[in-house]
């Protein structure tokens, strides 16, 4: 059953429109992650979601029911801010009872529900303290306890951890994840980092410029991308314009079969699927550098155009500055006129 | 082995304390020499009085005994304090919206808006007098509209009470504004939107969210103009009654007219008893926000 329907919702700012005719249902318990570059209209579809921007047409309808022109006070969402939002005049307890005080509970009930979510997001024992003593982890934590005491039926976090450390952001990912998953609470999670939403979403959205491009699970948008800005945007991919003739692709001697019609096409290859293969003389490429993680090696590939490809690669092989190479691309997929041809796995 | 003490590592660079001080010194003197000691000169005046005979001075209450026994005096006193604190309330209910209005708005109308709340600070306030009585005053603009559509005239509040009341609320509207807006700023739309977001209405988030965080610039904007206004002269002498009147203006005739100093310098050290109780409002709010 679906908690939200976005139906053909636009919100322009002057001329320029920020969402542009956007259409999602999210299902009960869903985590659904928009993803999406700076200015790809992600905060503000979430902020038409909470009620704090009203859409220029279209509807938004929670549970059936059409709230697009309620105000975010009556609305059943709870947002989780980037920058905490936390009210820095009232202790932890009253950050978190403020919204119980307003439904005017018996206090008894307000300091069970409080210490439970408290428990919850792991700062059991923190009401007294003043929010200026938290860490911004631990901050975090209690502007989402805030949204939770409430019992929304959907969660809405708008970049939530850009202002933490990498190492926090990845804890507090988990946390969030598993406490989404014990409360199966429908959220919705803006984000412009790729990891963070291959991690955490049941599903992606990936928009550009007020669009969605691709609405998948993440492992179909990581492996299958729909279009070439998809690829490049999830993971890192070589994306490559070339002319295809006689089922051949071709770019600056860089040649793949492509049982496609002649044409130009854009071929994307996954550094983890593009194969180097040594040569005695002549070659597709030369290996410009190398990169040793320990784990892996990251070869830095030179056309004879001057394009750079990457390879990932796991043999612990002297891989030297000049050498020339051969590449054999072991799965791929070619896109014209923004849309995919021809998928090789 | 001894460890080196941190402060020896850190290092204090010679002359960094010094430089400090120099740069305070001038303000510093020029507050001592133009303000602490008149303080002092004016108390230790009123304290130590000539001796009957004109030969030395001994201590003396005399003169506050005189100034709080004198009803005209404790008239003028409390029509001060009544004047501010009027003008107070007035100031922080006027300027308020306003400024949340300033803060919260976009546009061109808020900036006319904000523009034309900062014009009374350029407008001189003799100035500002005259253009009060020329509009309000007996037989103003206001009595000649209300007369040309047949209406009784107003009563008017010049050389009332009232009088001094609305020049010194208009005349103080930009800085309790400029105050406001400047606590405003430090409550983000976030915060706000967070609020909204629990279920406050717009009265909620004011009085909740708002004025919380703001009570420590309304609390400056009120000082600054109890200051001010309890010492204020030109709106007062103008607009004002001629009886009670205003410390200033009191302060001014007892010394010009009536040739009486001491009594003056008396109700100048009563004025700034005061006024001392509001500006350690001001500075303990001050420090307060340094120890953040």
């Amino acid at each position: 059953m679906s908690v939200l329907e976005i139906r053909d919702v636009t919100k322009a700012f002057g001329a320029t429109k920020a969402v542009d005719s956007f259409n999602l249902t999210v299902g009960d318990g869903e985590l659904v992650c928009l993803l999406g570059p700076s200015g790809s209209g992600k905060s503000t579809l979430l902020r038409m979601i909470g009620g704090f921007e009203t859409p220029t047409s279209g509807h938004v309808a929670i549970d059936g029911e059409d709230v697009t022109r309620v105000p975010p006070e009556k609305r059943p969402t709870g947002m989780v801010f980037q920058s905490h939002a936390l009210w820095t005049h009232m202790n932890v307890f009253k950050n978190l009872a403020f919204g119980l005080k307003l439904r005017r509970l018996p206090e008894a009930e307000i300091k069970r529900r409080v210490e439970a979510v408290l428990e919850l997001v792991g700062l059991a024992g923190y009401g007294h303290r003043a929010t200026n003593q938290l860490s911004g982890g631990q901050q975090q934590r209690v502007a989402l306890a805030r949204s939770l005491v409430l019992e929304p039926k959907i969660l809405l976090l708008d970049e939530p951890f850009a202002s933490l450390d990498q190492h926090l952001r990845e804890r507090l990912r988990e946390e969030v994840r598993d406490i989404q998953q014990r409360l199966k609470i429908t959220t919705l999670f803006v984000t412009h980092g790729q990891d963070e939403a291959l991690a955490l979403a049941d599903r992606i959205v990936v928009m550009r410029d007020g669009r969605t491009e691709q609405a998948a699970a993440p492992d179909v948008v990581y492996r299958e991308p729909a279009t070439p800005f998809v690829a490049g945007f999830i993971g890192t991919m070589n994306l490559v314009e070339g002319a295809v003739a006689n089922g051949t692709f071709t770019h600056s001697g860089f040649t793949v079969p492509l049982p496609v019609g002649d044409g130009t096409a854009t071929l994307a290859v996954r550094p983890e699927a593009l194969e180097i293969v040594a040569v005695n003389g002549g070659g597709m490429a030369k290996i410009h550098r190398v990169t040793d993680y320990g784990t892996h090696a990251i070869v830095d590939i030179e056309l004879p155009d001057g394009t750079r490809l990457k390879s990932m690669t796991s043999e612990a092989r002297d891989w030297s500055h000049g050498q020339p190479i051969d590449l054999k691309p072991r799965a791929f997929a070619a896109y014209r006129d923004n849309a995919a041809i021809h998928r090789s796995n | 082995m001894s460890l080196t003490p941190a402060s020896d590592i850190v290092g204090k660079k010679p002359g960094r304390g010094l430089t400090g001080l120099l740069l305070v010194a001038i303000p510093v003197l020029l507050v001592c020499w133009m303000v602490i000691w008149p303080i002092i000169s004016a108390i230790g005046r009123t304290l130590w009085l000539p001796n009957d005979g004109g030969t030395g001075r001994s201590f003396s209450v005399e003169t506050y005994k005189f100034f709080f026994s004198d009803q005209y005096s404790l008239n003028n006193l409390y029509v001060t304090l009544w004047t501010t604190g009027v003008c107070a309330v007035l100031l922080v209910l006027i300027c308020l919206p306003i400024a949340l209005y300033l803060r919260f708005a976009k546009g061109r109308l808020a900036a006319y808006v904000q523009g034309l709340a900062i014009f009374p600070m350029f407008v001189p306030s003799i100035i500002l007098s005259y253009a009060i009585i020329r509009v309000l005053g007996p037989n103003g603009t206001v009595d000649l509209l209300l007369n040309s559509v047949g209406l009784p005239h107003i009563r008017s509040p010049y050389l009332t009470p009232w009088g001094p009341v609305i020049g010194l609320v208009w005349d103080n509207i930009p800085l309790t504004v400029l105050i406001l807006i400047s606590g405003l700023g430090a409550v983000s739309n976030q915060s706000i939107e967070a609020a909204r977001d629990v279920g406050a209405g717009r009265f909620a988030v004011l009085w909740h969210i708002i004025l919380p965080r703001i009570s420590n610039s309304i609390l400056v904007a009120v000082s600054f103009t109890v200051l001010g206004i309890f010492s204020s002269f030109t709106l007062p002498y103008v607009l004002g009654p001629a009886a009670p009147e205003m410390m200033g203006p009191f302060m001014q005739r007892t010394f010009r007219d009536l040739n009486d100093p001491t009594n003056a310098i008396t109700q100048a050290v009563i004025a700034f008893a005061f006024c001392i109780v509001f500006g350690l409002f001001y500075v303990r709010s001050v420090a307060k926000n340094r120890a953040r």
